[in-house]
């Protein structure tokens, strides 16, 4: 069955297209990545899907029911964890989870259970009566989360769920993703992280200025290139490096730096191995070591779109 | 029931114990502090002004002449002072020139009286007087708000008229300074409220919690009527309580009429919020702030919170009758001092049409509106 189908959509502020005629399916069961650079249109697509912005043009279905006229329905059965954390800070954590969950209808013994359950999946049983002004990047994050579950939602929307949180509350997040989805949620999740995608989802779409240009699972968008081939280099200091030159140099599409390793996407079947070496040399840097890397989800971003996901 | 949800969650976003301490505390030092200060200003003449009123009156052995000359004696104990005028022409200018409260016409037939409207509280003094003057001897009563305007019974009698025959003509009919200003800084501090409201919305946006309340199936008017209902009933809990602590700490006087003293203040609430929230959907969220806090203030200066407003037909006197907060001040004054809901209800009135009238500008603006 389709959790989600949208068909067309379009979105404009003004005159500027922030999504444009995008389609795209999401089945049961399935976590959908999407991927895309700061202001790609990830946030502005998932919005409307959660009925927060009007759509300009295109529809949405939810379970087979088009949210514009179902909305009340397709409200019920979305659970969003928006992009910035949404809790109040002056409610206990129990509070802000039963009033939210109140929202959707749930009411007395069930509420209670409901909230208790929610507080438990996220790790904050302990503290539940505490107020969020005392808790960490990490625990805000997971209550963001807890806030959006309780009500039991068919599709999970989550926005960003990790920005800026330490590795071990990251995990604890990531975990309870696949445990949410394993309980039979549907769930959609941005992020600008490759490696949470490449982990997590079934299936991703790359979305840039608003359309997907790329859509499948991680081996299908990989196989899109197979004739790029990536080369890792390590400096013993990048400083000076003139990343132009190297871009000029004949089948290389792509240079990026990250600390002092360098990774360069190529042409597979131009031999220009020997020119890079030479550019490298010329300009004073010392290589440390080399290697071929396998193509991943980043190079495969960076060729599609030409840019880096993180700025 | 989901509009309940968002108020009582209202509520429980107001009981940090700074943010009670701060909407008690401060209306209360107000209350104390410009009570005390002023005690003077109130103990002479010169700011409430002597009381005189002019009237025409049977000369001779009457039963009414009598009675009448009885009543002006007393009057005049109580700080009232009665002259006889010369022609009813002439009375009418004096209450129009501003020289005199107002101008009572005695006869067989009843009292006719012309007040000026203008004169706040010791209109509503005079008008208590009459009233339990008219009451003991029977006399129909009526009185014209003014010289020129048309008249209207000035006091419905009944129950309400007993309590003025008791305590009008004997008790201190002045308020004090603290009666005073127990009355002008809860009503400025109700006019506050409005820079609160004017938040209201961009709280949730600022913290984020809109985004939840939108994407949550419930509508849009339910979050908004939910917020306004439990700002109103906060504030309104709040306000009475500065009532509360006011009449038994400071002993400043509410009248017996609390429950009508009330209904006054939350129309005025009601104002307020409305005012908030119609400015901040009005004006981009940067604006509104100043435009709303510009508001308070003039409404406030021409509406007699800092200083009583002499009527003494300057501009600044003349521009006082346009303030919502004059009239809900003049409203609690006569409510108090001579137990008449004429002024009083038209303060609700006003309230409650310029509530509408905002209101009704937000929630177009709302509707139109992509998000909260
Ligand atoms: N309310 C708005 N008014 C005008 N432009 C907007 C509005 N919201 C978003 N945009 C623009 O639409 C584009 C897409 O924004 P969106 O927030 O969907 O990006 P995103 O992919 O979620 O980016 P990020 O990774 O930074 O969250 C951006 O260029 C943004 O500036
Ligand atoms: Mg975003």
């Amino acid at each position: 069955m389709n959790v989600l189908q949208i068909n067309q959509l379009t979105k404009k502020f003004g005159d500027f297209v922030a999504v444009d005629r995008l389609s795209l399916t999401i089945k049961e069961g399935e976590i959908f990545g999407l991927l895309g650079a700061n202001g790609a249109g990830k946030s502005t697509v998932i919005n409307m899907v959660a009925s927060l912005l009007r759509v300009t043009g295109g529809e949405i279905e939810l379970l087979g029911k088009n949210i514009a006229k179902h909305t009340k329905f397709a409200k019920s059965n979305i659970g969003i964890v928006p992009q910035e954390l949404a809790i109040y800070e002056d409610m206990t954590a129990c509070e802000n989870v039963k009033f939210f969950a109140g929202l959707y209808g749930l009411r007395g013994k069930e509420l209670r259970s409901r909230a208790e359950e929610a507080l438990a999946f996220t790790g904050l049983s302990d503290k539940r009566d505490s107020y969020p002004r005392s808790f960490s990047g990490g625990m805000k994050r997971r209550l963001n989360i807890a806030c959006a579950i309780a009500h039991r939602p068919k599709l999970i929307i989550m926005d960003e769920p990790t920005v800026g949180i330490d590795p071990q509350s990251r995990n604890y997040i990531l975990n309870s993703v696949k445990k949410l989805n394993e309980m039979g949620s549907t769930i959609i999740y941005t992020s600008h992280y490759m490696e949470e995608v490449e982990e997590l989802c079934t299936r991703i779409a790359i979305i840039d200025h608003g359309k997907i240009i790329a859509e499948g699972t991680k081996a299908q968008l990989k196989a899109i290139i197979t004739n790029q081939k990536d080369i890792g280099i390590e400096l013993r200091s990048a400083e000076g490096l003139q990343a132009e030159k190297l871009k000029r140099i004949a089948g290389v599409n792509t240079v990026m730096l990250e600390g002092n390793v360098l990774s360069i996407g190529s042409d597979a079947e131009v031999n220009n191995l020997s020119s890079i070496l030479q550019e490298l040399m010329a300009s004073g840097m010392e290589i440390r070591s080399m290697a071929a890397n396998e193509p991943n989800l980043e190079t495969v971003f960076l060729t599609l779109t030409g840019r880096s996901l993180r700025d | 029931m989901n509009m309940w949800r968002i108020a009582i969650k209202e509520w429980a976003t107001l009981r940090d114990v700074k943010m009670i301490i701060m909407m008690l505390a401060t209306p209360v030092l107000l209350i104390l502090i410009m009570g005390t200060a002023f005690t003077n200003s109130f103990n002479g003449s010169a700011t409430v002004g002597e009381i005189r009123v002019l009237y025409e009156a049977p000369d001779g052995e009457g039963a009414l002449a009598e009675a009448w000359g009885r009543f002006i004696r007393d009057a005049e104990a109580g700080g009232v002072r009665f002259e006889r005028g010369s022609g009813a022409e002439d009375g009418k200018l004096g209450v129009q020139n501003k020289a005199y409260t107002g101008y009572v016409e005695v006869t067989e037939a009843g009292l006719r009286y012309y007040g000026n409207n203008r004169s706040g509280i010791e209109d509503g003094i005079v008008q208590g007087l009459l009233a339990a003057f008219a009451d003991r001897y029977k006399l129909a009563a009526e009185a014209a708000k003014d010289p020129s305007g048309p008249q209207i019974p000035a006091w419905p009698g009944g129950a309400g008229a007993d309590y003025v025959q008791e305590t009008a003509i004997d008790a201190p009919m002045q308020p004090r300074a603290i009666d005073y200003y127990a009355i002008a800084m809860t009503t400025l501090i109700v006019m506050y409220i409005a820079l609160s409201a004017g938040l209201f919305i961009e709280d949730e946006r600022k913290r984020n919690t809109a985004v939840r309340l939108l994407a949550a199936p419930i509508s849009k008017m339910d979050i908004f009527a939910g917020k306004i209902l439990g700002m109103l009933l906060a504030n309104t809990a709040s306000i009475i309580a500065v009532v509360l602590i006011s009449k038994y700490m400071f002993g400043a006087n509410w009248g017996d009429n609390l429950w009508m003293v009330f209904l006054v203040l939350t129309t005025q609430i009601a104002f307020a919020l409305s005012l908030g929230i119609g400015v901040s959907y009005m004006l981009k969220s940067s604006a509104a702030g100043a435009v709303t806090m510009t508001i308070i203030q003039l409404v406030a200066l021409f509406g007699g919170s800092y200083h009583r407003i002499a009527d003494d037909g300057t501009w600044f006197s003349e521009v006082a009758r346009y303030s919502p907060l004059r009239w809900t001040n003049d409203g609690l004054v006569h409510l108090i001092y001579s137990d008449s809901y004429a002024t009083a209800s038209i303060a609700m009135l006003i309230n409650i049409g310029f509530s509408v009238l905002l209101l009704a500008v937000a929630v177009a603006a709302l509707r139109r509106r992509e998000g909260l």
